[in-house]
């Protein structure tokens, strides 16, 4: 549920974490500049179909991804067409959704241990700044796997809302879902000062 | 309570916390209706997390699921992630939450006094909407290429919904502040008028 990483042979699979981050933003930020034209537009989804079909992703996939991210093109889609001109609009929108889509091929390339461990790499410069590399690596760790924990603790609270008969409303469940993750704070803020974490 | 310099264990845990709250709030499955628009019930998170950590460490808890987002977590509201996010339209609005959360704890944390249901509530709004809105607007018409104007009268559709949450995220602290105060690791004097003791 935490990643969207698919498993496969593909060239984006087979480029390690850091080199293949730096590129697609390399590309993204490239798609991002060009030109508010037709032809600007043309350019944009053959260079997202291009990151697609040459490294053997799939068109599929680049459809499943445009589907993943449909709601946000609508939105700006409806944005561009009623402020701006056919042209422009078009340029914008395609442009948007391929710098989306080809983004999105680093998630789906790389599994979440390999994305952790590329970040921790990445944030070595930082000690130079004093930060404490070991303190961040841990609460970025913490954090991660925290999420998985919170969502169960969400839907048990919810359940609980539902067995109540109540109907699922943010409102009544905020409170109880607030307390509890602050309490598993507590005790893994205690389970941490017990193994020695200062 | 003194605290030195740096995050003990258990701020470590709550700041851990509430960014994976604010995750996990935009996760499929949550109260979200729409998939990728940008502002859902993640816009919950900033605000509690400004209000119970206060301005530093809430703060720190967005750059900590920011930074996770960018390593290419899929954290974002509709299962997004990855650096790509940063140069997308809801980019503004992302990077707003850390001032966002800052300026909400400012203001709730702000007084030496516990704080009234007012003051909770001025923090929400100024925080968690003003602030995101003012960094995220100008991004997105930048990313979009809209008019500011343009794109000013585009997101205020998404106001009431976060008026909503405001509102519930007031009312949500507010009973924290009576049922669980342990939970802001700080002690506040009593309110001024009241006779009510202070927990």
């Amino acid at each position: 549920m935490l990643s969207l990483y698919r498993p496969g042979h593909s060239l984006w699979h087979r480029l390690p974490a850091g080199p293949k981050t730096t590129l697609v933003t390399l590309i993204v930020l490239s798609v991002c500049l060009l030109p508010v034209t037709w032809t600007g537009a043309a350019t944009a989804a053959a260079i997202a179909v291009a990151c697609y079909l040459i490294p053997g992703m799939g068109l599929s996939e680049l459809g499943r991804q445009l589907f993943a991210v449909r709601w946000l093109i609508a939105v700006t889609a409806l944005g561009q067409f009623l402020f701006l001109g056919p042209e422009r609009a078009v340029a914008n929108t395609t442009r948007i959704s391929a710098a989306l889509v080809i983004g999105a091929l680093i998630v789906l390339s790389t599994s979440a241990t390999a994305l952790l461990n590329a970040l921790e790499r990445g944030l070595k410069p930082l000690q130079w700044c004093g930060v404490d590399r070991q303190r961040v690596a841990l609460l970025l760790v913490v954090t991660f796997t925290m999420v998985p924990v919170l969502a169960r603790l969400a839907g048990e609270v919810r359940q609980a809302q539902q067995a109540r008969g109540g109907r699922v409303s943010l409102r009544y469940f905020a409170t109880p879902f607030l307390i509890l993750a602050l309490k598993h704070a507590d005790s893994l803020g205690d389970a941490l000062s017990a193994r020695g974490v200062r | 309570m003194p605290r030195g310099p740096g995050l003990d264990a258990t701020d470590l845990s709550r700041v851990a916390v509430f960014a994976a709250l604010t995750a996990a709030l935009g996760l499929p499955g949550s109260f979200s209706a729409f998939g990728g628009v940008p502002i859902t019930a993640q816009t919950l998170g900033v605000m509690l997390a400004g209000a119970v950590l206060g301005p530093r460490l809430g703060a720190l808890a967005m750059i900590v699921l920011l930074t996770l987002v960018a390593a290419g977590l899929p954290l974002l509201a509709g299962g997004r992630g990855g650096i790509a996010v940063f140069t997308g339209p809801s980019a503004g609005y992302a990077l707003g939450w850390i001032a966002g959360a800052f300026v909400t704890g400012l203001i709730v944390h702000g007084s030496a006094r516990r704080p009234s249901v007012f003051r909770i509530a001025v923090g929400m709004l100024a925080g968690a909407i003003v602030v995101v809105y003012a960094i995220g607007v100008p991004v997105q018409s930048l990313v979009t290429r809209l008019p500011l104007g343009e794109t000013f009268v585009l997101s205020l559709a998404f106001i009431p919904g976060d008026l909503i949450k405001a509102a519930i995220a007031t009312a949500t602290v507010s009973s924290l502040l009576r049922a669980y105060p342990r939970a802001f690791r700080r002690s506040w004097l009593p309110p001024r008028q009241n006779a009510e003791v202070s927990p």
